[in-house]
């Protein structure tokens, strides 16, 4: 290899001033052929590691060709990378393969362990929740959003907090041995939580914002769409100044987010005893947006909730001032949410416990 | 309650299609549940004249007729008894399709050709009657289309009127929503009496025993009926409000209460023992039969209609068939009253019958009905049953209250609603339904509600009227605002919450029962609790007829029934509501269930069966992390005793020295009943034990700057001692620098010697203050090893 004064050629071109590497195509060339040749004819792994090393390592000469590139003559500079990659990769393969061979007389393909990623995954699964339980859950943080705290209350109710002081007739058919589950000491089941804002309003002042997830009870025979053991969710916001029209916005807020944010609500007039007015709540269908279909047999709309604005009656019964103070309450059933927002077509699937419907919720 | 559209029109002129009056009326508070329309598809069915009745020659049940259809006679066979020659019946000739879309063919019936079919009302869609062909008036002519006989195709809206509004439950009281809701008139016919006779106080007298139970008993007499059936017009609209028409006088009763919501009974005058009437309470065991043919035993919290000796009604409820009206009636008393909406309901609760009158009892009828609706069945009887009226109605009746005056403040209304109505606006809606509204001045209306709407008694009953029939499709929806109510405690329900999740995270899926399950179900988990269960009066099956005392009896049937569908692994949880007596009162208590059963889902996919240790200890391993998520430290597992489980597999729960739950392995003999193979481990706690620590007591201690040194050691000991024995030794040596020991192994061999056993363990040794030197941790390790071989006749191989 020609030598002139101050300067000293090497592998990849020739060292100038100060350490300096001029690379230039020619000698790379050689280079390359050199490097390939060391590749095919060395006789151990530590022979071609050393190989590797040389060629490719961190410090070796492909790296350095690359960090000088930019001295290289501008007409050659373009090739001198392309030469220079496909060296690399050439040479990374040559070697690999190289290393199979000297590793067992099988070519690389056939030979090396290869990991089956399709196995099956280990460690242990999430569970899952039931739907009645998701309602709820989601149903007391849409409520939570607006600040409505949970509150609980017995499953094993007196007349007094189901029925009298929700300013129900002694004589209203919802008493009945036939529709309350009554019990020997003079006691009864719930059948809806609002007994629960009885005691809440009994223990303190308004303001009042809760909710009241709960089991409820009524003497339904059990069908496709009844069941004797269910559950609701109650509202009750009592204040100074609510409104009908504030209780509009709540339902229809809780409607956008529980359905879907092009659910519309509605209200019907209706009647129930501790509220005045009272309407009924309708949720446009989420599934064919009010056009009328199936899950909402066809009416574009479905029925949610029953609500109104408390009965001043109810308020003298706690002891508020029925003048000064307003409010509103609803109520509504999880297991029909839960039906229409999953399309579970019967009631009974959330009390079989069966694994292949559990576990189609998470 | 069914409101055939044509009836309604008699008194309201509201020409709208029935579809849109459906949609006002629903939106005004008066559900409309469905639109019938009766009589559509009765195009081709046509008047049949019964020429001759013959009977079959190879079928007793049916016979051969001819019928004339308006041009020929053809033959029908017909399995009906009420056919008669000279008969005019529904007729469906060859070709005729029917209502359920059926078409008339000639067919042959066991031999003989029938070319049409004589048709019951239930077939032709106009009613539920199957009792036999329907049978058409004399004077109509064969071959006239049914529908021209009949007026054309009635629609009926079928309507859920809501518990408060007793006075929609009559064609007259929609008429007056109707009219309210579409601002027209409301026209009530004046019926105008013929009266002859002898006058009423001389037929009969009335004894009310108490007003409070019959504010007000009217009576009349009616002499000469002639009892027949009623006219086709009449029966019709009986047949479209679900009445089963029988006779003229009862018909006109029932024809008089669907009209106005009056309910009336009319007996039959020779049967009323000393020709009067006692409206009194029912002696206890005093017994009577009504007319559905029951014996029925009375109590003293019954009003009956009496004769002198005995009852002949339970008053507003249902006739006694003693005084029933009959062929042989010729006078009829005709009894219009009201009773006590309470006393009405108990007592048909009590004897479990239900009827059109007492439906309207029960939800209060309106005293100033109850002579008019008198006087229009009297008028319907003179015309339609021959009947002359005697001059006079006995009237016994109490003073009416006189209802309070409301008022309506106008500003009350706008906050209430959150809408600005305008006063005009509401009084002309006031005024529409027919409520006398005086405008006070200051925005304030006073109201006197009339007697039909005793529901209306407060202010806000009144702007629920306003709003109902202004219509609240116009209600703004105001955006909500979030209210911080700032002493609102619900930590419980969200630690509970919190709960769940961390459960659900431990690979656990939740489950719900119902509350209540059958004595059985839980007598096969052990009877010792029998005394303290909850049973419910009146259970809907026996399947559900007691309250659960604890959750394990239906965890265990949730994992046996998915054994039965071949899910053999399951781990589940469920949080819910226990019962039981305690001191006399029922009480109740939020419980933890967790069950486990097969092998972990996600685990690999050995082949090995699954052991009761490895089962249990799953268990142990969730309680054990939920605990220490839940800051909760130190449940302490100690033997237990519980029929449910295995022997030797049954631990009582314990914090804080208080038992808060069990758990252990289910008995074979219960697994058997769903054929479970696999070992089943069970937990039930008190909810309240796991989730008492509500706020995060966690504090900050420093990481450890110097290494740790680990040592192995081998324990060989009897089976007897237990993992708990070795650990309690370790700490009770406890040097400070001993910071962690952990199991790592069990082995047993045979060189070990029967009945003996490995454990092995990884001690770790740290101190906070520097770096321990060999010497120092072997001495501490020495000390340790002496001890267990002291106190526990340990073996020990050091690692
Ligand atoms: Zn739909």
């Amino acid at each position: 290899m020609a030598t002139t004064k101050g300067t000293k050629s090497t592998k990849v071109g020739t060292r100038v001033r100060g350490g300096e590497v001029r690379v230039d195509l020619e000698t790379l060339k050689k280079t390359v052929d050199e490097g390939l040749g060391e590749a095919r004819t060395a006789e151990s792994a530590d022979a071609l590691e050393a190989v590797r090393i040389t060629y490719l390592g961190r410090k070796g000469l492909m790296p350095q060709v690359m960090k000088e590139l930019k001295s290289v003559a501008p007409e050659e500079r373009a090739e001198v990378g392309r030469l220079a990659n496909s060296f690399k990769n050439e040479l990374a393969a040559l070697l690999e393969s190289r290393r199979g061979e000297l590793n067992g007389a099988h070519s690389a393909s056939d030979e090396a362990p290869v990991f089956d990623f399709t196995l099956p995954g280990q460690g242990s699964r999430r569970g899952t929740r039931h739907p009645i339980s998701m309602v709820i859950e989601e149903a007391v943080a849409i409520f939570g959003r607006m600040g409505f705290t949970v509150a609980e209350g017995p499953d094993v109710e007196t007349p007094y907090h189901n029925f009298d002081a929700l300013n129900t007739a002694a004589h209203h058919p919802a008493r009945d041995r036939q529709d309350t589950f009554w019990l020997d000491d003079g006691n009864l089941l719930r059948t809806q939580t609002s007994p629960v804002q009885i005691r809440v309003m009994e223990s303190r002042q308004p303001p009042v914002r809760i909710v009241t997830p709960g089991r409820c009870y009524r003497r339904d025979t059990t069908d496709a769409t009844h069941s004797a053991n269910f559950h609701q969710i109650e509202g009750l916001y009592v204040d100074h100044d609510v409104s009908l029209a504030d209780l509009k916005g709540a339902l229809a807020y809780f409607a956008h987010e529980m359905m879907g944010p092009d659910v519309a609500v509605r209200f019907r007039p209706h009647f129930f005893p501790f509220t005045e007015p009272s309407v009924e709540c309708d949720f446009s269908c989420h599934v064919c947006g009010g056009a009328g279909c199936r899950v909402c047999k066809g009416s574009g709309w479905i029925e949610i909730a029953g609500a109104g604005m408390v009965d001043p009656r109810v308020f003298e019964r706690v002891g508020y001032d029925p003048e000064s103070t307003t409010g509103y309450a609803f109520g509504m059933g999880i297991e029909r949410i839960a039906m229409i927002r999953y399309g579970i077509p019967d009631i009974r699937l959330l009390y079989e416990n069966d694994m292949r419907f559990l576990r189609q919720f998470s | 309650m069914k409101l055939p559209l044509s009836w309604l029109r008699e008194y309201v002129a509201v020409e709208a299609p029935a579809e849109e009056i459906a949609e006002r009326l629903t939106f005004s508070g008066t559900e409309v549940e469905g639109i019938e329309h009766l009589g559509a598809g009765c195009e081709d069915i046509i008047v049949g004249e019964i020429r001759t009745v013959t009977a079959h020659p190879k079928a007793d049940r049916l016979r051969l007729c001819r019928v004339f259809n308006g041009t020929d006679e053809v033959p029908v066979v017909c399995g009906a008894d009420n056919v008669e020659v000279g008969a005019k019946a529904a007729f469906a000739p060859l070709g005729a399709t029917l209502p359920d879309g059926m078409t008339i063919k000639q067919a042959k019936l066991r031999g003989e050709i029938s070319q049409g079919m004589l048709c019951a009302e239930d077939e032709l869609g106009l009613s539920s009657d199957h009792g036999g062909i329907m049978l058409l008036p004399p004077e109509t002519v064969a071959g006239t289309p049914l529908l021209e006989v009949l007026g054309g195709v009635e629609t009926v809206l079928e309507l859920e009127v809501t518990w408060n509004r007793s006075d929609c439950l009559s064609v007259i009281g929609m008429a007056r929503e109707v009219a309210a809701l579409y601002g027209v008139e409301l026209k009530v016919p004046q019926p105008v009496l013929a009266e002859s006779g002898k006058p009423v106080a001389e037929w009969t007298r009335v004894e009310v025993a108490d007003a409070a139970d019959c504010p007000r008993y009217t009576a009349r007499v009616l002499t000469g009926a002639v009892l027949k059936p009623s006219p086709l017009w009449m029966r019709r609209r009986l047949s479209c409000c679900g009445v089963r028409p029988i006779n003229n006088v009862v018909d006109i009763t029932n024809y008089v209460m669907l009209e106005c919501g009056q309910p009336l009974h009319a007996f039959d005058f020779a049967m009323l023992t000393d020709s009067r009437i006692v409206v009194r309470r029912a002696a206890t065991g005093e017994r009577m039969a009504t007319l559905d043919d029951e014996e029925r035993e009375l109590t003293s919290e019954m009003l009956v209609i009496a004769d002198a000796e005995r009852p002949v009604a339970v008053a507003g409820i249902m006739g006694g068939a003693g005084s029933e009206i009959g062929d042989s009636t010729q006078t009829v008393l005709l009894e219009s009253a009201t009773f006590d909406p309470a006393l009405t309901h108990r007592a048909s609760v009590a004897l479990g019958l239900s009827t059109d009158a007492s439906h309207r009892f029960e939800r209060t009828v309106d005293r100033s009905t109850t002579e008019w609706a008198s006087r229009r069945a009297a008028v319907l009887m003179s015309e339609l049953a021959d009947a002359a009226v005697a001059p006079g109605m006995i009237d016994v009746q109490a003073e009416p209250e006189t209802a309070a005056p409301i008022a309506c403040r106008l500003a009350r209304l706008r906050a209430i609603l959150g809408v600005p109505l305008e006063h005009s606006e509401v009084l002309r809606i006031l005024t529409a339904l027919q409520i006398p509204a005086i405008d006070a001045g200051d925005d304030v209306i006073h109201v006197v509600p009339p007697s039909f709407r005793p529901d209306l008694k407060i202010e806000a009953d009144l702007i629920e009227e306003v709003i109902r029939v202004h219509g609240l499709d116009e209600l703004p929806a105001a955006d909500p605002i979030g209210r911080i109510v700032v002493d609102a405690d619900d930590a419980r329900p969200r630690a509970v919450a919190a709960c769940r999740d961390h459960l659900v995270g431990l690979g656990l899926s939740e489950i719900m029962n119902y509350s209540f399950l059958s004595s059985r179900a839980l007598d096969r988990f052990g009877r010792e609790g029998v005394a303290q269960r909850v049973e419910l009066l009146d259970p809907v099956s026996a399947d559900h007829g007691v309250m659960r005392d604890s959750l394990i009896p239906q965890m265990a049937e949730s994992l046996g029934r998915n054994v039965t569908h071949q899910e053999l692994d399951a781990a589940c949880f469920e949080i819910g509501r226990v019962f039981f007596r305690e001191n006399g009162a029922i009480g109740e208590e939020d419980r933890l269930a967790i069950g486990i059963m097969g092998r972990a889902a996600g685990s690999s996919t050995g082949g090995a069966p699954v052991t009761p240790e490895a089962t249990f200890l799953r268990l142990k391993g969730v309680l054990e992390e939920l605990a220490r998520v839940q800051n909760v430290r130190d449940v302490a597992w100690t033997p237990g005793d519980d029929p449910a489980f295995e022997t030797g597999w049954c631990v009582a729960l314990s914090i804080d020295g208080v038992v808060v739950g069990r758990a252990g392995l289910l008995t074979a003999d219960i697994r058997h009943n769903w054929r479970i193979q696999n070992p089943v481990a069970l937990m039930e706690l008190k909810l309240d034990s796991i989730i008492s620590q509500l706020h995060d007591t966690t504090s900050f201690t420093a990481i450890p700057v110097y290494p740790s040194v680990a040592r192995d050691l081998a324990v060989i000991v009897d089976e007897a001692v237990q993992h708990g024995d070795i650990l309690r030794v370790i700490n009770s040596v406890s040097p400070e620098e001993l910071t962690d020991i952990g199991l790592f192994d069990i082995f047993r061999s045979k060189e070990m010697g029967n009945r003996r056993k490995s454990m092995a363990y990884t001690l770790t040794y740290r101190s906070a203050e520097r770096t321990l030197t060999d010497e120092e941790t072997n001495s501490q390790h020495a000390a340790i090893m002496d001890r267990l071989r002291e106190e526990l006749g340990a073996e020990i191989k050091e690692r």
